[in-house]
């Protein structure tokens, strides 16, 4: 069963085990350059806010209410990353799509775990995703985009634009192997800071599509397979809207847009490592390197969806280890 | 009759014991209603009172208003306008839950709801 609370989203497993809970929820972020260059992780400007689309079903889009689960506001040609937090330690799987396209294989959607490729993350060993797998450690981060201009994963790998948001679905694991193994503090973390005004164009329903590249590993799955619960599954269906549909549907505003990446590395503000020992990285879904990132393809269609795109040098890089302390949050110092 | 009135007359008479000001007279004051009127409905000898002083009534003797409504024999006219907008769904909800624990009905409130994709 999935809740909702303070902005996040809460997965338990009480049939499974009292210990299994798993917390996802959507950071706000830089959109970092899309240049080619490879960029460090950036910070967390807060949570997305999250509403129940069955709380406005008569505003909403009827597909979204045939879709069920939440939506969440996003400007065209914002970013965002994924925070997993599990708070006892307990491992779960986590298959994470965009349009319905698998973002570590960039496969079509399924609801079933497969280890080999490996579509899924392992949390808490994966305590985020900021974009697409595109190739072993390096990843292209997810940007809002209207559905039908083309752009979107989903777009470019079915010429369909007919799902858009993001999709999850999560796996506990078996309570007698966590049982076998645990009993440890839990670890996760990440980044917070301020945001800041300007004005972009609307579109009815936002879809995500590859942005700049990004250091970030998507690690392999630890643990045998045989011990993921694959009898016991949630999933939730995120839609994404842009700003003034949110504020149509909802009546409260979105939040405001976040800095620029050349605003925030001019104020000398932190960009983050972020590294596991013992652990292997993916290789990336061949399919995902494939698909072309909003500059690249904007440049095609001789359009500019991304009108600041300066490139930056980040200097003040924070580097985090496995075995941050519950509750530490990635974020720098201001 | 529904029970209604002799509830009120026992919580109201449990307050007075304390704070005079709960004597049938002056509630029936703050109310805005004749002592002689409330008393009956105490007695249960006339229906309830309007749903406006019921809500009033329940703030008066700290309950809850939906509760003091439903043994009334009424429902709240928010949760009517609540229904009459999505007739369909929420006479779904409420027959789907009619046997359901409080707990999972709490749960069912505020559960994500997963449809079709």
């Amino acid at each position: 069963m999935i809740e909702l609370q303070s902005d996040s989203l809460v997965f338990t497993f009480p049939d499974i085990h009292r210990a299994a809970k798993l917390h996802i929820d959507f950071q706000r972020t830089l959109r970092i350059p899309d240049d080619g260059r490879e960029y460090p992780l950036p910070p967390g400007l807060g949570r997305f806010p999250l509403r129940h689309v069955d709380d406005f079903g008569a505003r909403v889009p009827g597909r979204w209410i045939q879709h069920g689960g939440v939506m969440l506001p996003m400007y065209q040609s914002e970013a965002l990353w994924l925070n997993f937090s599990s708070w006892s330690d307990y491992p779960f799987a986590v298959k994470i799509a965009t349009g319905l396209i698998n973002a570590v294989t960039g496969k079509g959607w399924e609801n079933e775990l497969q280890r080999r490729p490996q579509d899924y993350l392992v949390v808490p060993t994966q305590p985020w995703l900021d974009g697409y797998c595109v190739k072993k450690g390096i990843i292209r981060q997810f940007v809002a985009m209207p559905l039908g201009a083309g752009y979107t994963v989903e777009e470019q790998l079915t010429d369909a634009a007919e799902h858009g948001g993001l999709q999850i679905v999560a796996y506990p694991m078996k309570a007698e192997a966590f049982e076998d193994r645990f009993g440890g503090p839990a670890y996760f973390a990440r980044r917070d800071a301020l945001c800041q005004l300007s004005s972009l164009r609307p579109a009815p329903d936002m879809g995500l599509a590859p942005g700049g590249r990004m250091r970030q590993e998507i690690y392999d799955d630890p643990f045998p397979f045989d011990e993921w619960d694959t009898g016991h599954r949630s999933r939730c269906f995120v839609h994404l809207c842009n700003s003034l549909t949110w504020r149509a549907i909802t009546g409260s505003e979105a939040p405001t847009v976040p800095f620029t990446s050349e605003e925030y590395t001019r104020l000398g503000l932190p960009w983050f490592e972020y590294y596991v020992e013992g652990v292997e990285a993916l290789e990336g879904g061949d399919v995902l390197a494939g698909a072309k990132s909003v500059k690249e393809l904007g440049e095609e269609k001789g359009d500019n969806p991304l009108p600041e795109n300066v490139s930056v040098d980040p200097t003040h890089i924070v580097e985090l280890r496995k075995g941050l302390k519950e509750g530490q949050v990635r974020e720098g110092r201001f | 009759m529904n029970g209604f009135g002799t509830f009120i007359r026992d919580r109201r008479e449990e307050l007075r014991r304390e704070d005079a000001s709960f004597s049938l007279r002056k509630v029936a004051e703050r109310l805005g209603i004749e002592p002689s009127y409330l008393s009956k409905v105490e007695r249960e000898e006339v229906a309830p009172p309007s749903e406006r002083t019921i809500v009033n009534l329940a703030e008066i003797l700290d309950q809850d208003p939906d509760v003091l409504l439903a043994l009334a024999g009424k429902v709240s006219s928010e949760l009517v306008e609540i229904i009459r907008k999505r007739p369909r769904l929420f006479g779904e909800v409420l027959r789907e839950l009619r046997e359901a624990p409080d707990q999972a009905v709490l749960r069912v409130v505020r559960e994500v709801r997963d449809g079709e994709w």
